[in-house]
């Protein structure tokens, strides 16, 4: 089990290090912040002094290491456009982003898993065709156009709900509601195969044929094991908390991580992009860690199977 | 596995069911658009009359209307489908190309390649696609053939995996060891052997990555970070649409339906191939 565990700690170790990598070699090498910032126009001097406060005209390595060595002290740069630390500015929002995307998840959770599960145990009726169907419509639709269809609908023609921005919790709904629904469809959609994959193999037959309550089969034996993969689409939904907003919040008018990330991406506001990034990468990396101890948890033989093939 | 013994016996090459009839016949609509589109088009797609802005749908030489500076909205559908369709069939090649060398080489070489592809693999699916995307296109500038290669590099991880196990399990069968007893180069048993042996699953996995692409590009473009004007695309029209969802919904209206009808169709279609010709699949 220990080891499992520092194989597993290694990995997102790694991972977050190739992100690091990963924003340093596009973001630095891509094209030259300083005459982006201050424009083509400004004399030569004050681009000279730009490039040194913000340590660019450092050989490529050497920028590479401080950057790391920047991280690790939890520096992570001014934002180019205000000044504010990058972290700060970044922290500032994730309020509102975790505002829109915790309520979603639990939408998707809430709707998805029993949808999923109701339709597997019910295969070929009315209610598990009704269930693929939106599952299908879920994943061909993207957020934009669903959000702007439900603006049309709720805001422009019945006025019944804000189309954009954040005053009230009213300006939330829409948001939430256009997150919620693709996600419960995917979601539902995995639950269902998960789920009628399990019900095929032997051990439920087994379990029914000698007599154990279908309840108790469902509950003791189905379930349990439907989970494992089912978790590993749930724990890609929370380590995309921050990520999974950036469409939405665009629609929307939401001023949250997202929103900030379209902004700075076309600012080139390198330090707080990289920020972002990082951050995105913390909470994957962590959501995958703790499903890797779920695993363990569900699954026994994970535990002993020193952490290969959990994937 | 239990799955497949319950259903039904395949019924051989009889004719695919209705929705996939319908799919094919609206791909082969797109395709015919994204070919021959210049001479189906009613107009240029940046010509502008500002005589009609914002006609609604149905209006005498404008049949889906005209945006805010007058210009015809089914020609620029049209303009919009093909250059969605270029990009999206131009990375879904790429990728395919890129994830299917990578897994022969991990089958090749195993060892440390093996390993540093694999990584890959898992960094690529970890990471949201979206992210890197956008970090990259930001900063590189908005150029054509960048998004391409861009988009070209979502999804390599899983033809990279399904190419690599695959390519193991066919060096352990008698028809690759026996093209290399013979003397067959590497490269031959891998092109000319084991790659069409494996092509019907690929093809299979191209299917089902290529609406997925369609659907990021036009994300992208919707954001403004993708496709940029004069040029048009699917999810451009879309952002710009968004601007007059009040006024003249149909700007936005006709291109998501379109996104929607063509991530729809390709994926049932997909989905169709996959049951049918994949032997992997459970």
């Amino acid at each position: 089990m220990l080891r499992f565990l520092a194989v597993r700690f290694g990995r997102a170790l790694l991972t977050v290090a190739l992100v690091v990598t990963f924003a340093f070699v596009v973001l630095r090498l891509s094209g030259d912040p300083a005459t982006l910032i201050l424009g083509p126009e400004v004399p030569p001097e004050a681009i000279r002094a730009f490039r040194e406060s913000w340590g660019l005209d450092e050989p490529l390595w050497r920028q590479y290491f401080s950057y790391f060595g920047a991280i690790a002290s939890g520096d992570l740069g001014n934002s180019m456009r205000d000044g504010r630390p990058a972290l700060e500015l970044v922290a500032d929002r994730i309020p509102a982003t975790l505002a829109l995307t915790v309520p979603a998840l639990l939408l998707k959770i809430g709707i998805g898993i029993p949808a999923g599960v109701y339709a597997a145990m019910h295969r070929g009726g009315p209610i598990d065709r009704t269930v693929m169907l939106v599952a299908v419509a879920g994943f061909t639709v993207p957020s934009f156009v669903l959000g702007l269809v439900l603006v049309m609908v709720f805001s422009v023609q019945l006025g019944w709900l804000p189309s954009g921005g954040r005053d009230t919790w009213l300006h939330a709904v829409l948001p939430i509601v256009t997150m919620g629904v693709g996600g419960a469809a995917i979601l539902a959609r995995f639950t269902r195969s998960a789920m009628i994959e399990v019900l095929g193999q032997p051990y439920i037959r087994t379990a029914s044929a000698k007599g154990v309550p279908w309840g108790a089969v469902i509950r003791g034996h189905a379930l349990p094991n439907a989970a494992i993969p089912t978790v590993t689409i749930v724990g890609f939904m929370v380590g995309s908390l921050i990520a999974g907003a950036v469409v939405v919040e665009s629609v929307f008018s939401w001023p949250g991580v997202g929103r900030l990330l379209v902004v700075a991406v076309s600012n080139r506001d390198l330090a707080v992009v990289q920020t972002i990034l990082l951050l995105v990468a913390a909470t994957m990396v962590t959501a995958n860690l703790i499903v890797d101890l779920l695993y363990g948890a569900l699954d026994p033989r994970m535990r002993r199977g020193a952490g290969q093939g959990a994937h | 596995m239990a799955l497949a013994e319950a259903s039904a016996p395949r019924p051989g090459l009889a004719r695919p069911p209705l929705g996939i009839l319908l799919a094919l016949l609206w791909i082969a609509l797109m395709l015919f658009l994204a070919v021959f589109g210049d001479f189906v088009a009613p107009q240029e797609f940046t010509a502008m009359d500002l005589m009609a802005r914002l006609s609604p749908p149905f209006t005498e030489g404008h049949w889906l209307g005209t945006d805010e500076l007058g210009r015809d909205v089914l020609s620029r559908l049209i303009a919009s489908i093909r250059v969605s369709l270029i990009i999206a069939f131009g990375a879904t090649l790429i990728s395919a190309a890129l994830g299917t060398t990578l897994g022969f080489l991990a089958a090749h070489f195993r060892g440390w390649v093996e390993q540093a592809v694999l990584m890959l693999a898992d960094f690529q699916a970890a990471m949201p696609f979206l992210i890197l995307a956008l970090a990259v296109l930001a900063f590189f500038g908005n150029d054509l053939t960048l998004l391409v290669l861009l988009m070209g590099l979502y999804g390599w991880e899983r033809y990279a995996r399904i190419a690599r196990g695959l390519a193991i399990s066919a060096g352990a069968q008698g028809y690759a060891s026996a093209v290399r007893q013979l003397g067959g180069t590497p490269r031959r048993v891998y092109l000319r052997h084991i790659l069409p042996n494996i092509a019907s699953t690929l093809i299979v996995s191209m299917t089902l990555v290529f609406p997925e692409v369609i659907l990021l590009e036009s994300g992208l473009s919707f954001l403004g970070l993708g496709v940029q004007p004069p040029m048009t695309s699917l999810g451009n029209m879309v952002g710009y649409g968004r601007e007059y969802i009040t006024r003249a919904p149909w700007i936005l209206l006709s291109p998501a339906v379109v996104i929607v009808l063509t991530t729809l169709a390709v994926s049932s279609l997909g989905d169709w191939l996959r049951d049918r010709l994949d032997p992997t699949t459970r």
